[in-house]
């Protein structure tokens, strides 16, 4: 009896402990946007006082005007946009047949030809940037919104992942297809490829996270600002303002608004998304 | 070798051909070819503009005859030991936590993620600013003068905790789907037997999650190994602890893109490569001692 | 097997191209549209005044302006260069021109006006700029574009506050020290920033004092002369005052931030960013002003001049249609529109004041004739065919020495020895 009580009395600190940490690890999590947004309000002056002031003295949104003329922001929320919807398509659509192909049919050189898809993940991407943009160049495709994809049309990652989801289904559904008449394509296509919804959402939260955190090749591939993705915009305006941080942390701002809209609406997807890759 | 095949065996191998198809030629054009072509520039003697001869090993001969080139291997080598375990410890301890029975649960969850949703470049400079020795918030609430960024001792540990920051709610939602996956009558069953929550954890959630962990560890590992953007981000060419700070893939950048040695940094790259290999199948080895595949 | 390359990618392109036309910008020029690429996000608008100028004039070419960053701008003309698809016009820095001229990348535009006068080059354009603008074989690659000085930027009120006379051409480095020594005290503020820098930092104080970074024929570097290690010594001796922060501040806070924040009275400053500033500070306007360089202790005048020009590909020797568009760049009307847009001075001689009348929107004056007057004194900025393969070293070095793991002698003979490396290799 005694013991139950010390138990109880043991969870009750138990659960006292995990708001404190879930609410401190909040804290700490959700600072540096609060910063960022009380940083774009001050003047630069005031941003540079010792010690720094908390609340801007008198709030400015001057820099966010410097932010907007430096920055042709509606071609970048565009660009991006366009940019993660085309990647997205892709890796849908090719990692699918080549996931469930690797998945679900036998072939001679699968374990090759899968192999070449797990090396990808190894290699690091600075090395595909001059090859990728020189082949780009000779087709003369260089500041187009398809140079912005190309690197991304097809998707190691992705086929790798959906492979895995594609595994969890059970043959005898492609079988049963099978007999009733279906041929591959047909069983692809009608009925396992609906089966793997979660994924393919998982799928297109991660690239869709990917292609927009992707800075580099947008950097070098397309010169015209106006070609330009949110990622590499930033990077330019750090360009032009080096340390002059209110103005850097407005455009942080602006850049941050479609995704975080984007988050807010499929926030559950995005969250159950990640989870997949858990899976066995 | 190989056994006579079915018709039906060959129609599916053709279909199976067909679905490939698109993903193994863009990754032999787009992935493949460049790994090459950096495989054979690293045997070369490169100019600028895409003159290259052959020179045998001397671009691996001067690399690992070069400190600098060992301190930024062992840069990165610390990176990962900084950001791996303590950024897996930490997102398992906001799994659990997020998977016990509390309030505001996806308010949590949606804080902890945030971080994924921002640009990397705007994470960085929010950072930079905050770490900032001079105007810094950090330093005012923490009322040391700290020289985080400029320090060869804190800015590796600076780089370190940011990317642990940007990293913690993609780890820990990962892990979240691992725990959700064990049955609840181990713990009641704990419970019948006066298990402590932290025996709990040990005896059961552990084990039981070591799948969801590998997977978890082995993504992050890969990632610290060929981290470039956020150090690029967080130091600049201009900050004298540079060289204490810069990772391999960092190294590679400067040597091929700013000073034109294309051949040294081929060399460099495949370095890498090879040391993300080697880390992988270690892991892959290491794994049946601790990974529990039993359930 | 490149072929094969080329043919799968076209079929990946493909792909999808049916999707994309509709909304993807077509890059292949047609016919009649030159491309000009730039990477200066400030002088955007310059040159697009340029452009409808030009096109206003001829209707049927279309210029289209595109900008990228610094360190962008060379990764990928580089690669351009390489996979020969170079943009029709560019500009080119004195950094690197040496590298693509004698590489056989650029066109030879010494030619360009032969049909309007055989001295044009040498009768509108000074000696420095026509030399930022030429190969090693000593043929022009390049249509000069503008010239830059650089000059000392100080804030007023700090000086009134300390209670001493605004810099102007009698300061030497001496004065230099002490009225930075007497803000400080006054203050608290900084007084002279003295960065890690070489254009906008030691350069300028080495050829002050008569040494030199590269010798005359830019066969060996000058980091063993007595005059050159003096300077370097002085210069990095600077951060050891209490009123000059250290490389670790500047490494966090660029000094043109701390200026105009108020941080520190002085910094050293190129004309094309002084538009810019006076743009972004709208609050400082008035509290600050521009002063010709001090000279060293014995009366050494410098300033690094820089210049940049308009090239275009090897390729476009014979394109009439390019090559009237760079003639137009390089005439009294295309300079004139250039330095009347604020964002340099144009390399034409006489046409300096245009750029000064661009300021004319703002409400108070600057001593922007500093800029000007130091022409008469200014130094070729430093560059040879190996710079771009140094230069990163030379700063990391120098570096060392800031952070004290190299001592100052030992850091300036190895930046000697990288320099000469380089040289060696290029060679």
């Amino acid at each position: 009896m005694n013991q139950e009580a010390s138990l109880r009395r043991s969870r009750a600190i138990g659960k006292g402990l995990t708001y404190f940490f879930l609410i401190t690890g909040s804290l700490i999590m959700i600072f540096p946007f609060v910063w960022m947004i009380l940083t774009s309000l001050k003047t630069l002056s005031e941003s540079m006082q010792i010690p720094p002031t908390i609340l801007p003295a008198k709030p400015v949104f001057e820099n966010f005007t410097y932010a907007v003329t430096s920055l042709p922001f509606v071609n970048l929320y565009i660009n991006t946009i366009v940019l993660i919807f085309f990647r997205v398509l892709c890796a849908i659509a090719f990692s699918s047949m080549a996931g469930y192909a690797f998945a679900k049919l036998r072939f001679r050189g699968k374990g090759l030809l899968f192999g070449l898809v797990l090396v990808q993940m190894m290699m690091p991407s600075q090395i595909f940037i001059i090859p990728q943009y020189q082949m780009l160049a000779s087709l003369s495709l260089t500041n187009t919104l398809f140079a912005l994809v190309f690197p991304g049309l097809v998707s190691a990652f992705g086929t790798f992942f959906l492979r895995q989801s594609y595994l969890g289904i059970p043959n005898e559904i492609g079988e049963a297809a099978y007999l009733d008449g279906c041929n591959q394509w047909q069983t692809f296509t009608k009925v396992m490829a609906p089966l793997t919804g979660n994924s393919v959402a998982a799928l297109t939260i991660f690239t869709a996270v990917f292609a927009y955190a992707d800075l580099m090749w947008p950097l070098v591939v397309n010169t015209d600002i106006n070609m330009m993705t949110l990622s590499s915009g930033l990077a330019t305006l750090k360009g032009q303002f080096t340390t002059n941080y209110p103005v850097l942390m407005a455009g942080s701002l602006l850049a941050m608004i479609p995704m975080l809209i984007l988050y807010l609406f499929f926030q559950k997807q995005f969250v159950e998304g990640i989870a997949m890759t858990g899976g066995k | 070798m190989f056994k006579k095949q079915t018709l039906a065996e060959k129609r599916e191998q053709r279909w199976a051909y067909l679905m490939i198809a698109p993903t193994i030629i863009g990754l032999l054009v787009l992935n493949y070819y460049p790994l090459f072509d950096t495989i054979r520039l690293s045997f070369s003697r490169t100019q600028t503009f895409g003159k290259s001869t052959f020179n045998g090993i001397e671009n691996y001969v001067t690399m690992f005859s070069t400190p600098e080139f060992w301190k930024a291997t062992w840069n990165t080598i610390w990176f990962c030991i900084l950001t791996v375990p303590v950024g897996i410890a930490i997102a398992l301890l906001v799994a659990v936590m997020l998977n016990a029975k509390v309030k505001f649960k996806s308010g949590f969850r949606a804080i902890y993620f945030l971080p994924m949703v921002v640009a990397p470049a705007a994470v960085a400079m929010v950072w930079r600013w905050m770490f900032n020795g001079q105007y810094g918030i950090i330093n005012t609430i923490l009322g040391k003068p700290i020289n985080w960024l400029t320090d060869p001792k804190t800015a590796v540990i600076a780089c370190a905790i940011v990317a642990i920051w940007s990293a913690l709610g993609y780890d820990a939602v990962l892990l979240m789907s691992g725990l959700q996956n064990i049955s609840k009558t181990y713990y009641e069953a704990a419970d019948i037997d006066g298990a402590s929550r932290v025996r709990q954890f040990f005896s059961i959630t552990l084990p039981m999650i070591s799948p969801t962990l590998f997977v978890t560890l082995i993504m992050r590992l890969m990632a610290s190994l060929k981290v470039y953007d956020l150090i690029y981000m967080m130091i600049d060419t201009s900050n004298p602890v540079l060289p204490d700070v810069q990772s391999l893939m960092y190294l590679f950048y400067r040597e091929a893109f700013v000073a034109g040695n294309k051949g040294y940094a081929s060399a460099i790259c495949i370095w890498t490569i090879a040391l993300i290999g080697i880390v992988t199948a270690v892991q892959f080895v290491g794994q049946k001692k601790w990974v529990n595949y039993e359930v | 097997m490149k072929k094969f390359l080329r043919m799968v990618s076209l079929g990946l392109a493909t792909v999808m191209a049916v999707g994309l036309t509709a909304c993807g910008g077509g890059s292949k020029s047609p016919d009649g549209t030159i491309t000009m690429q730039i990477w200066d996000t400030a002088q955007r608008d310059g040159m697009q005044a340029l452009a409808d100028a030009y096109h206003e004039q001829n209707p049927d070419v279309t210029v289209e302006i595109q900008v990228t960053s610094w360190d962008e701008y060379w990764t990928k003309l580089e690669a351009a260069a390489t996979s020969n698809t170079l943009p029709d016009v560019f500009w080119m820095h004195t950094n690197y021109i040496l590298q693509y001229a004698d590489n056989g990348m650029l066109a030879d535009l010494t030619d360009l006006y032969a049909d309007e006068s055989a001295t044009y080059y040498t009768d509108h354009y000074s000696d420095v700029s026509i030399s930022n603008a030429s190969g090693s074989d000593g043929k022009i690659y390049g249509v000069p574009k503008d010239k830059d000085t650089v000059g000392l930027v100080y804030n007023k009120e700090m000086f009134d506050a300390a209670n001493i006379a605004y810099p102007d051409e009698t300061w030497t480095w001496d004065t230099l020290v002490e009225a930075s020594q007497a803000i400080y005290d006054a203050t608290g503020k900084y007084g002279y920033m003295a960065y890690a820098d070489d254009q906008l930092g030691y350069w300028n104080f080495v050829y002050q004092n008569g040494g030199y970074i590269l010798n005359e024929d830019k066969t060996a570097a000058g980091f063993d002369v007595p005059e050159t290690i003096e300077a370097m010594k002085f210069y990095i001796g600077l951060q050891s005052y209490d009123w000059c922060p250290d490389q670790n501040y500047f490494a966090e806070t660029a000094p043109g931030n701390a200026f105009f924040s108020e941080q520190g009275a002085m910094f050293l400053e190129g004309d094309w960013n002084i538009m810019s500033e006076m743009k972004n500070y709208p609050e400082m306007q008035g509290k600050w002003d521009v002063a010709v360089l001090p000279s060293s202790p014995d009366g050494g005048r410098a300033t690094i001049s820089n210049g940049l020009c308009y090239a275009t590909s090897a390729n476009n020797q014979n394109n009439e249609v390019v090559l009237d568009f760079l003639r137009f760049l390089g005439s009294e009307e295309g300079q004139r529109i250039q330095g009347e847009s604020g964002a340099a001075i144009p390399a034409y001689e006489g046409l300096e004041e245009t750029w000064i009348t661009a300021f004319d929107q703002f409400d108070y004056d600057l001593n922007l004739d500093a800029f000007i007057e130091m022409f008469d004194y200014s130094v070729q900025s430093v560059n040879d065919k190996s710079r771009p393969n140094w230069k990163s070293k030379v700063t990391d070095e120098l570096l060392k020495i800031y952070g004290g793991s190299v001592d100052i002698d030992t850091g300036l003979a190895n930046i000697n020895q990288i320099i000469n490396d380089a040289i060696a290799d290029a060679a």
